[in-house]
């Protein structure tokens, strides 16, 4: 497009009075864009001065150097066919200055900080001289029906859910029947206020209702043997359920395995299955998945002194259940009416705090509802509950305390020691450290063990994906098996976009929590179908039209985007060179990061755009006192965290340039290279938590970048540039308090090795 | 230790004014309320599981149970609506049937169906007696005026033992020699049970008289100024209504002592010693004064018993209004009868003197087994609270 350029800057927010206004001026006059000033240009008589040059001027390309781009963003967006770029000088400059201190005095400040301002301003022109306009990416023909995986409490709901909503559904289920785990509860935990009775499952009423919908196709005894493409067009193979298929997703093949493989040294993982490009022209068109393949019962029998597996009278929670829905709960040893039961809420011994894993509060609930169980087979039987934790969130609370209400329930913290079995098959429990002050045992027909709910996702691959990355989700150990690409954040989803968990797949969760669940999870999959059907990313990127643009030309297919892609978006074509899937894309350009040819970029996000902006930056190669860094800063929550740092009045490094990145995994190294050929004399990079708790938005992007820092640490020291002028920082989102400090930390020790020895060069 | 839920002791806890025991979740909120509770012997919180749990056995030995003086400051902050301070007294309405001798009275004792019973047993008695006495008339009015009711037995001319004091010597000191025994019975087993729960090994017994100078005369001393009541923050107006209360129990007992001793000794000397006590006598004053300290002590306890129920924080039970019920009929049958006898109305007067013998050989019979056993029970832990941490429970030479 032609551009024609328009730069404004704002005088109020204190950035008038804190900066030489006419100095920014020039700055942007150097760059050939003359700039017009306004005291508030959020206003509305600010906005209409910029529409007005728009409607006369035929200005496109507004440059607003005022404040965040993280506020206004709305006021400031002059419509789909206009660009705006935006220079921070309020949170970043003149609310970040540094206070006057012995070392140095308000003058110097002033002139340290009006450079920082003026080489804003200089990186926004040079910004919205590169940046393009995005169009959207739009598939020849988007398919709406969604697919819902598994036929219990889960997939129930979403399938009603999503059919509510105008979508075709087709429902499968593995078993004969739907309903799932739900089919054998004696009981149900209350719904309705006062929360302190059981009721009848409710899961019947749900089969009935869906199977009497038309808008959903029930497939039961029925398995995915695989799912290709990409949301909105996925092709979905069925097969019936236990059978072996030619068309079963095939095992993952690295780039190494592969080489082994031609060399003979490997045999093929999957031989005798259809590759995984294969199209199989007899599959299903979906537009969306719904994962609710639910959760298998823990096995318990690790804890030997808990004696599950030993003794017949000691059971797990899901096998009471069963037996307390076929009647009167008798004991397994000789079918005697239980008179007293304890249920094990943790497995104590010497590491007595832990619950049971994969337990939550669920098991807690259940062992609530079983012991209430016991005490109507029985008013004068007994039910203990020893427990580390009691958890039960929301109306739970009161189903606890009707629990607890009963005469004969007793509930007490304990250590579960040691179960015996006597002679007639009872137990004896040996608990320490209860809240009766003293160690007892207790004497019972039967120990119920509070065994936790383990996702099916940790087993088997559920999904059964044909993408290059294998059909299973990727780094599942990054949360214990389970699949949310962010849990906190961004709920139901998935690693693989256009697949929405919820239930017992996605949590340990009770009945009423999963249907909400797997209405969110419905809804999310209709977003992810109409999202592309609009040509748009989905999440975290909502609306973004941009996508990754690749030229082929000179790919070397060394596949790195391939096996780095955090979401499995880049397949192979027949001759080996990656196939984007666009639909399957986050836009967190983690693939432009690993690109060694720079051949990947996005129209508005490119490694030229930030490249240029780098070096549009000036730097001093006369004075020892005027270092310069580069902060390639991860937006999604280390730039609002600096943002929060100004708003506070902390105080920024003045001799920082920070430009904000998709995602720190989208750094190319080669801004590095520039930034230090430039004569700057260190970089650093602030983006998200990895490893455990991780809180990157797209799942391993700032671990890449620390990957990749390390290994450009070595190609400076062969240069003999110091190592520790590249760095990677960890920030998360309330750390506003540490970030000045983290980036002073950085500086300082830069200011001690010196200068970049290449300045001037 | 290996231990049964008592399921039938937590039900009868419930039924007696302990209904919201189950509800407490542990967070000992009413220990740090608790303007009694100490730092070695908190309370209530263990006493609240143990209840829950139906952990009779524990409360048995307990003394804190005891020295709990229901003022209700745990009700009040408690957050679970649990009511520690109704359900401790539900577990002493259970003890001291559970101490209490014979076992089939305590049991009577503390039910509102046998109240029947409760009431009808000692009207037999004393109309039983009244019959036997042959004295089966009313008097006429200068009879009446001159000796009131001293002659309700009727009247012998045995001058060394008027047969009207024989009369009510034969029915209460053996309702009270019942009563002290029972509770002596009662507190030997819990002092015992008590010192055993507190592991303490007598190897050195204070004497009768270190028992009394070291422990009972405190104790005493402080019950009479009602230090621990003025502790309490919630329910501050029973001191207004316990210590008349008590003065005026205090008072009818030394005019019962001046009265035998004036009728049954000086009366052996000056005959004119029998009879009423005239209105000069400072006694007699002494009487009425108590008489009104009694029914308006009682008053304030009433309401007050009334307004915590009605904010929710108490449960009406029948363990805390009997013992109400009985002093107020006390009160007022003995002071109607004073009245109606200066009215000169004996028809009347004998009815009313008639029940008032009858509430109180009530008070004495049932003194071991209704509230009113506190008096003895909390008396006996707050000597034992002072003995636990005393030369002679604690093992100084360690």
């Amino acid at each position: 497009m032609d551009k024609k350029y328009g730069a404004y800057i704002c005088t109020g927010c204190e950035i008038g009075e804190n900066l030489d206004i006419e100095a920014l001026s020039s700055v942007a006059g150097e760059q050939g864009m003359t700039a017009k000033l306004h005291a508030a240009l959020c206003s509305e008589a600010g906005r209409e001065m910029i529409r007005t040059d728009i409607a006369n001027d035929g200005v496109n390309t507004v440059v607003i150097c005022a404040c965040s781009p993280r506020v206004w963003k709305k006021e400031f967006s002059f419509g789909d066919d206009k660009i705006t770029v935006r220079a921070n000088l309020r949170e970043q400059v003149v609310w970040s200055m540094e206070k006057p201190s012995e070392s140095r005095n308000a003058e110097t400040i002033a002139e340290y900080t009006n450079e920082l301002a003026q080489d804003y301003v200089r990186m926004a022109c040079k910004q919205a001289q590169k940046t393009d306009l995005p169009s959207p990416y739009m598939l020849e023909k988007t398919t709406k029906t969604i697919l819902v995986m598994g036929g219990g409490i889960a997939g129930l709901t979403a399938a009603k859910e999503a059919a509510g909503s105008g979508y075709d559904v087709t429902l499968v289920e593995r078993e004969d029947k739907l309903g799932g785990k739900a089919l054998n509860w004696r009981k149900q935990f209350p719904t309705k206020s006062p929360y302190a009775s059981l009721e009848q499952p409710g899961v019947h009423e749900m089969v009935k209702v869906v199977e009497s919908d038309p808008k959903i196709t029930v497939k039961t005894g029925t398995e995915v043997a695989r799912i290709s493409g990409a949301p909105g067009a996925l092709k979905v193979t069925f097969k019936t359920a236990g059978t072996k298929n030619e068309w079963d997703a095939p095992a993952k093949v690295s780039s190494d395995d592969q080489d082994k493989m031609n060399k003979g040294q490997m045999p093929d993982p999957n031989e005798g299955l259809k590759a995984y490009m294969e199209e199989n022209p007899d599959a299903e068109d979906f537009g969306g998945v719904v994962l609710a393949t639910g959760w298998y019962p823990a096995d318990v029998s690790e804890y030997e002194h808990l004696g599950y597996g030993k003794f017949r009278n000691v059971l797990t929670n899901i096998e009471f259940e069963s037996l307390a829905a076929h009647g009167q709960i008798t004991r397994p040893s000789d079918g005697k009416p239980v008179e007293s039961v304890a249920f094990v809420q943790s497995p104590g011994g010497a590491e007595n705090d832990k619950d049971f894993p994969y337990a939550n509060f669920v098991t807690s609930a259940v062992a609530l509802k079983q012991a209430m169980y016991v005490r109507e087979d029985n008013s004068d039987a007994k039910a203990y509950i020893l427990y580390q934790h009691m958890r039960t969130p929301g109306n739970l609370e009161l189903f606890y305390k009707a629990a607890q209400d009963d005469d004969g329930i007793f509930l007490t913290k304990a250590n579960v020691m040691q179960v015996n079995e006597e002679g007639d098959g009872s137990l004896t429990v040996a608990i320490t450290n209860t809240l009766l002050n003293e160690d007892m045992t207790i004497q019972v027909d039967m120990v119920v063990l509070a065994a936790g709910m383990i996702p099916t996702t940790k087993k088997e691959p559920s999904i059964n994906l044909a993408y290059r990355q294998g059909p299973a989700f990727m780094d599942l150990e990054l949360f214990d098996g389970y699949v949310d690409s962010n849990f906190i954040c961004f709920p139901y989803e998935t690693r693989r976009t256009g697949v929405y968990a919820c239930g017992g797949v996605r949590k340990a969760t009770d009945m009423e929590e999963t249907i909400d669940d797997a209405t969110g999870a419905a809804l999310k999959a209709i977003q992810a179908i109409e999202s592309t059907d609009h040509g748009i990313a989905v999440h975290p990127r909502s609306g973004d039209q941009s996508f990754p643009e690749f030229f082929f030309q000179r790919c070397t297919q060394c596949k790195r985007c391939t096996e780095e892609c955090p979401f499995g978006a880049l397949d192979d074509d027949d001759k080996g060179t990656p196939k984007p899937n666009i639909s399957r894309c986050r836009r967190c350009g983690v693939c432009m990061g690993a690109c060694p040819e720079r051949i990947i970029g996005f129209k508005n996000y490119n490694v030229d755009i930030i490249g240029s902006m780098i070096k549009s930056v000036e730097v001093p190669d006369d004075d020892e006192d005027k270092l310069r860094f580069i902060a390639l800063v991860c937006e999604n929550d280390a730039y609002p965290t600096l943002d929060m740092a100004g708003m506070r009045k902390y105080g920024l490094n003045n001799l920082v340039r920070v430009i904000p990145v998709r995602c720190l995994g989208s750094v190319n190294m080669v801004w590095i290279r520039d930034a230090l050929s430039s004569g700057m004399d260190g970089v650093v990079l602030l983006g998200c938590k990895f490893g455990d708790g991780y809180q990157c938005h797209f799942v391993k992007g700032s671990e890449l970048a620390d990957k990749r820092m390390a290994n450009i640490g070595e190609t400076l020291g062969s240069l003999g540039l110091e190592p520790e002028r590249v760095a990677a920082r960890e920030v998360s989102i309330d750390d506003y308090h540490k970030i000045p400090q983290i980036i002073n930390e950085f500086v300082e020790k830069i200011v001690e090795l010196g200068p970049n020895p290449f300045k001037g060069f | 230790m290996s231990f049964d839920p008592d399921i039938e002791f937590i039900k009868s806890l419930k039924e007696t004014g302990g209904d919201t025991l189950k509800k407490c979740y542990q967070c000992a909120s009413c220990s740090v309320a608790c303007p009694l509770s100490t730092d070695q012997h908190p309370f209530p919180r263990k006493e609240m599981i143990w209840a829950q749990w139906g952990m009779k056995e524990r409360l048995l030995d307990d003394p804190e149970v005891f020295l709990c003086h229901q003022c209700g400051d745990c009700t009040e902050i408690c957050p679970r609506g649990a009511k520690p301070a109704e359900v401790l007294g539900a577990i002493r309405a259970y003890l001291y049937t559970l101490y209490g001798w014979p076992a089939w009275l305590a049991r009577l004792a503390a039910d509102i169906k046998n109240l029947p019973i409760l009431l009808g047993g000692p009207a037999v008695i004393i109309l039983a007696l009244w019959l036997l006495s042959g004295a089966t008339h009313i008097p006429s009015a200068d009879v009446f005026a001159r000796y009131g009711y001293t002659q309700f037995f009727g009247h012998w001319d045995f001058k060394w033992y008027p047969k009207n004091t024989f009369f009510i010597v034969s029915i209460m000191v053996p309702a009270a020699g019942l009563a002290v025994y029972s509770v002596y019975r009662g507190i030997h087993t819990m002092w015992q049970r008590m010192s055993k729960r507190a592991n303490i090994k007598i190897e050195f017994r204070p004497s009768f008289f270190m028992f009394v100078t070291d422990f009972l005369w405190p104790s005493l001393v402080e019950t009479m100024k009602h230090n621990r009541f003025r502790e309490c923050t919630a329910n501050t107006d029973r001191v207004k209504g316990h210590l008349p209360l008590v003065l005026g129990f205090i008072g009818a007992f030394i005019l019962t002592c001046w009265s035998a001793f004036r009728q049954d000794i000086l009366g052996l000397i000056w005959p004119s010693f029998h009879g009423p006590l005239p209105l000069t006598d400072p006694f007699k004053t002494l009487a009425n004064v108590s008489a009104i300290a009694l029914l308006y002590g009682i008053w304030v306890l009433w309401r007050n018993r009334l307004a915590l129920e009605q904010r929710g924080k108490a449960s009406r039970t029948f363990y805390d209004w009997f013992l109400i019920w009985e002093i107020v009929a006390v009160g007022i049958t003995g002071l109607g009868a004073e009245l109606l006898r200066w009215a000169g109305m004996p028809t009347l007067g004998y009815y009313v003197y008639f029940l008032h013998l009858v509430s109180v050989l009530m008070l004495f019979l049932y003194m071991p087994y209704t509230k009113f056993a506190h008096i003895v029970y909390r008396t006996t832990a707050m000597c034992f609270e002072k003995y636990r941490v005393s030369a002679f429970a604690t093992n100084t030479i360690d």
